[in-house]
This record gives C-alpha cells, sequence and structure tokens, in this order.
C-alpha cells in the first residue's frame, strides 16, 4: 500500500518525573465506584499527524514511561528519536537544573543531530515560579536549542513547540536531501510557514 | 458509540465509508478508506471499570466489529497504551478515553472496534 504521508518523526518527551510530561485530564467524571481501564495501565505513545508546507508529517511521540525516576535513560529508547523536547517545570528549581544532565544523557545515547527543544512547563503557575523565563532562554542560548514556556494545563504554546520541533527536523531532513540529491534547474521559492492550525495538542496533555 | 444496526451502511467494499473520531471530543483517528472491515470475537476491557475489581476480574465485553488496520501509521491521531498480555490498547489521542481497540504484537495489526468510535466525516 502507498503511503500515506511525507515524514514521519519520532520525538521524546524528557525530563524530571512531575514536570508534567504527561498531564492527562481525564474530562469525564471518576465517581467512588468506577475508575478508568486506561488510567491504570497509562499510555506508551500517540501517534499524531500534522501538515507543514503541505507536506503531511507523521509524528510518534514517547513519554518516558517513567525510566526517568531512575535519573537515566537507556539507549534502546533513543533509538531512531529525531527530535527530544526537554521539560522542566517553571515551580522547581531541581528540574531545571536537572535539563545539563538529561541533555549529557542525550549526548551519550541519541545519534548526535537528534533535533532539541527547551520547554519551561506549568507556566499559568505564576505565583510558584522559581525560574525566571531569562535563564530557561540563556540556557537555551547555550545549547543552542530553541525554547518556549508552555502550559499544558492552560493549552499555551504546546501545539506551538511540537510544530516548531517538527517544522525544525523537516527543515534538516530537506536539507540532507537536497545536499544528497541537488535540483535540477532553478530554485523554487516557498512560502515561509504555511502551518495548518488544529486543535490537536492543546489539551492538557503533553502528549 | 455507533449502533451495531447501522454498521453495514458504513462498510462500502470492504472499508469503512467516513471518517472515524472519537465519541467523546471528535477527533479524527481514521481517514474513510483506510481500515479493512474484520470480525472476530474478542473481550476487550470496558472503559469504565468496578473499583472493587481485583487485577485478574477485568471487566470486559465481547466485541465482534472491528476495523483492521495494518499500518499504525495509517492513523490520523491515535493513542497506545502499555502492553499487556500481548496488546496494547487504542485510545483517543486528545481525550485519552479507551479501549477503542487494541494493537496486537504479534502481527503489528490495529483493530478498531466499530461500536466505540463514530463515523462521520466532519
Amino acid at each position: 500500500m502507498a503511503k500515506t504521508y511525507d515524514y514521519l518523526f519520532k520525538l521524546l518527551l524528557i525530563g524530571d518525573s512531575g514536570v508534567g510530561k504527561t498531564c492527562i485530564l481525564f474530562r469525564f467524571s471518576e465517581d467512588a465506584f468506577n475508575t478508568t481501564f486506561i488510567s491504570t495501565i497509562g499510555i506508551d505513545f500517540k501517534i499524531r499527524t500534522i501538515e507543514l508546507d503541505n507536506k503531511k508529517i507523521k509524528l510518534q511521540i514517547w513519554d518516558t514511561a517513567g525510566q526517568e525516576r531512575f535519573r537515566t535513560i537507556t539507549t534502546a529508547y533513543y533509538r531512531g528519536a529525531m527530535g527530544i523536547m526537554l521539560v522542566y517545570d517553571i515551580t522547581q528549581e531541581k528540574s531545571f537544573e536537572n535539563i545539563k544532565n538529561w541533555i549529557r544523557n542525550i549526548e551519550e545515547n541519541a545519534s548526535a543531530d537528534v533535533e532539541k527543544m527547551l520547554l519551561g512547563n506549568k507556566c499559568e503557575l505564576t505565583d510558584k515560579r522559581q525560574v525566571s523565563k531569562e535563564r530557561g532562554e540563556q540556557l537555551a542560548i547555550e545549547y543552542g536549542i530553541k525554547f518556549m514556556e508552555t502550559s499544558a494545563k492552560a493549552s499555551i504554546n504546546v501545539e506551538e513547540a511540537f510544530l516548531t520541533l517538527a517544522s525544525d527536523i523537516k527543515a534538516k531532513t530537506e536539507k540532507r536531501m537536497e545536499a544528497n540529491n541537488p535540483p535540477k534547474g532553478g530554485h523554487q521559492l516557498k512560502p515561509m510557514d504555511s502551518r495548518t492550525k488544529d486543535s490537536w495538542l492543546s489539551r492538557c496533555s503533553l502528549l | 458509540m455507533t449502533e451495531e444496526a447501522v454498521f453495514p451502511d458504513q462498510i462500502v467494499d470492504g472499508k469503512n465509508k467516513t471518517n472515524v473520531r472519537c465519541q467523546f471530543c471528535n477527533s479524527l483517528m481514521l481517514k474513510a478508506q483506510e481500515g479493512s472491515y474484520n470480525e472476530q470475537e474478542v473481550d476487550v476491557p470496558l472503559m469504565m471499570q468496578k473499583q472493587d475489581r481485583t487485577a485478574e476480574d477485568l471487566n470486559t465485553e465481547s466485541l465482534k466489529h472491528f476495523w483492521l488496520v495494518k499500518d499504525m501509521m495509517t492513523f490520523e491521531n491515535i493513542g497506545f497504551s502499555h502492553s499487556v498480555n500481548g496488546k496494547k490498547f487504542l485510545v483517543c489521542a486528545d481525550c485519552e478515553r479507551g479501549p477503542v481497540g487494541y494493537h496486537d504484537l504479534t502481527t503489528q495489526h490495529c483493530f478498531l472496534a466499530l461500536k466505540r468510535v463514530l463515523h462521520k466525516d466532519s
């Protein structure tokens, strides 16, 4: 069967426990006698479809499945990953300090050209903030990666962050393809940023 | 959910006539014509479970009508649970409710239960 998409990107979410990587909102009421089957076993990964510059992109997004509790993530988890969201909680200084350790872990285990992005999550909790936006920006500059503050709970920037990461991976992939396969004839100008705006990823879940 | 009586209307040339969506949040799971109709009898856990059940005693229901999706990347938006006895359960990628079907780890095939989803284009 013919492929119905142009690109497939595997993305990972990495960061300390409790930074809101998987802030799952069950919007239907759970009463005292019932629980949901899914909340008990948990979610492993999701498939999302987005469109960037008229290209259909499938994202396979993985959570760390609690492996982060051991402060290390195995090589197997990183295998094939093309993009990594490094997530800290702006109300937890420690989770921000640990980003350095996560980056080291990525350097040791993931492919060298994996695209990274830094996210300061829970930005809706302004009274509890321990990490300023400037420090987040500074750290991102230090590592040469992009940065955004997000709120999974208030649907701020989450979708935007994934589109940005996907767009950067796409640009890198196309650049590599072009280098291997120089186009014949003149260059074609493409519209810069024709992103489609869907509402996926805007719920209370970083996934 | 989709009533069993209207299942035949959803099948055209053995495929799903319309898009398949989440019954709770309308999230697009599968585009029209991407699933093949498949009948089998499988016990699938209920979306709501009794709190006092034991681990071995899952509340399930027997489901018979599925859309078979051989390559998981065919889905538009879908979530996969952690593995339980050789299966992963399928959930809505947006509201995370489910199971709406299962993924067989041996064959890698996905089965989306007609009864637990909506059939409509928009």
